[in-house]
């Protein structure tokens, strides 16, 4: 995938994110990291444009996050997953497909449960979102991400919510995916992921862009900001 | 697996247990209260006024019904108002149920009828104006279930939603309404309840309602106690159904 991020600003009621460039091409899974606050998600939301950026722009694979259509190419997984709560796992998919995609039902219901059963749901698929572990439903939450084939897929700290097994759970999963071809962008606290699954890192603090380059940065870092960082979460 | 069962079952026996203890001790109570002023307690001697008394029970039903039913629309207009972007109707929701907070439903009651009913119509009808004192004074009730069904639907399904590009009638129509209803539902037949037990005061109005025909029934009888034991009854009859099944609701339809 490419990304582009042309002197990217974003303001909510202070400045969060300031004058950002990067160019990064040909990498499969890039991993966003920094404290809280140093406006990694919003980079991310930016970046599959759930947000606007208040100035600069954004290409993702040539196309700006601006573009209406941009949204079709993209999937989502929130910090915590956020089925809809009143629907089984599938129907969560299925409704999509249905309804926004304007897939038929036979077929709609031939995806989610192939979908679902790679992410080894195919016990839980019939069940409401409050009666699965917080791990079945943030992969359910992937598994819908997935369902309408999108180029690139955003993990907003998928597991901040999880314990560490479930955390375990949902990683696991998201690897598996990496080896089908799938490309990700994630924001997660979880370094000994950044550093197996990852293959490009982009350090944040204060919202700009401190370091970057491959996974083995993470043991030799260079600025001040990035090894106090990095001594937090080891 | 099975041991689990067995704490589980006994722990519900225990409560089981429990429950009809509780119960027993208000009856006792009751029975107490009753055999101390009558010797010999019967309900026979309301036989005869059967018919009057399944017509009053028969009409707050059908009155609280209509309330309810009317308390839905004017709840629901008064929480558009109160989400409105022309501060001139949130200010009137706010000062409307400010007032309705501090009116007593008898006094609500006797005001639509005596004092507010008379500028519009020649000939009162106590039917309706009694059951318009309802609908008044449950709407900012109403509201407010309506503010916490809408409320609880998540900032993060919104986003699921845009980011799916679901249509505005596509959101409403899958899966804000079909939530919002779920969530209403255990409130609203709380509020029911109110309104069945609100409707008694409609018999200031001699209206025919439960309470009122039960009276009238025990001006006859002179059967005073029966006729009281009969009438607390005939409500908990209605009410307590009502908010088992609710109960019921609550637990089957928690999301």
């Amino acid at each position: 995938m490419k990304i582009e991020l042309k002197n990217l600003s974003h303001t909510y009621d202070v400045e969060v994110l300031h004058q950002l460039d990067l160019v990064l091409e040909n990498y499969k899974s890039v991993a966003l990291i920094g404290v809280s606050g140093s406006g990694k998600s919003t980079l991310i939301r930016i970046m599959s444009g759930l947000e606007q950026p208040t100035d600069g722009e954004v290409f993702i694979n040539d196309m700006s996050v601006k573009d209406k259509e941009y949204r079709d190419h993209v999937g989502f997984v929130f910090q915590s997953h956020n089925l809809f709560p009143h629907l089984t796992l599938k129907r969560n998919i299925t409704l999509v497909l249905e309804k926004t995609r304007g897939i038929e039902k036979k077929e709609a219901e031939r995806i989610a449960e192939e979908r679902l059963t790679q992410l080894h749901l195919e016990d839980q698929m019939d069940k409401l979102p409050k009666n699965v572990s917080g791990g079945q439903a943030q992969r359910a939450s992937l598994a819908r991400a997935l369902s309408v084939n999108p180029d690139i897929i955003f993990l907003d700290e998928p597991t901040s919510s999880l314990d560490p097994i479930l955390t375990h759970e949902v990683l696991t999963a998201v690897e598996e995916l990496k080896q089908l071809g799938k490309k990700f962008v994630f924001v997660t606290h979880v370094m000994s992921f950044v550093h197996d699954f990852a293959d490009y890192v982009v350090y944040m603090d204060d919202g700009r862009i401190v370091e970057q380059g491959p996974p083995s940065m993470l043991d030799n870092p260079k600025t001040d900001e990035f090894k106090a960082f990095m001594n937090k979460v080891r | 697996m099975k041991n689990r069962t067995k704490v589980h079952f006994e722990k519900n026996a225990g409560t089981y247990v429990a429950y009809v203890l509780a119960f027993l001790t208000i009856a006792a109570f009751v029975a107490f209260v009753v055999l101390s002023q009558t010797e010999e307690f019967t309900l026979s001697g309301y036989k005869t006024y059967q018919s009057l008394i399944v017509e009053g029970v028969g009409n707050t039903i059908y009155v609280s019904l209509i309330a309810l039913l009317g308390s839905l629309v004017l709840g629901f207009i008064l929480y558009l108002m109160s989400n409105s972007n022309i501060k001139y109707f949130k200010a009137l929701d706010d000062v409307f149920t400010e007032i309705i907070y501090g009116t007593p439903l008898l006094v609500l009651i006797i005001i639509t009828t005596f004092l507010i009913s008379p500028a519009f119509v020649d000939r009162i009808n106590r039917l309706w104006t009694g059951i318009i004192a309802l609908i008044i004074y449950m709407g900012p009730y109403m509201k407010n279930v309506y503010k916490s069904a809408f409320s609880s639907i998540s900032r993060e399904q919104y986003m699921a939603m845009d980011l799916f590009g679901f249509t505005p009638f596509q959101r409403y129509r899958y899966i804000i309404i079909p939530q919002v209803i779920r969530i209403l539902m255990p409130p609203m037949m709380n509020n029911f309840s109110l309104i069945i037990k609100g409707s008694a005061l409609l018999n200031v109005l001699s209206f025919n309602e439960l309470y009122y025909t039960v009276v009238v029934a025990q001006s006859k009888t002179f059967l005073f106690i029966e006729g009281y034991v009969l009438m607390w009854i005939l409500y908990l009859i209605i009410t307590i159904p009502l908010s088992q099944f609710t109960k019921f609701i609550e637990r089957k339809w928690s999301l």
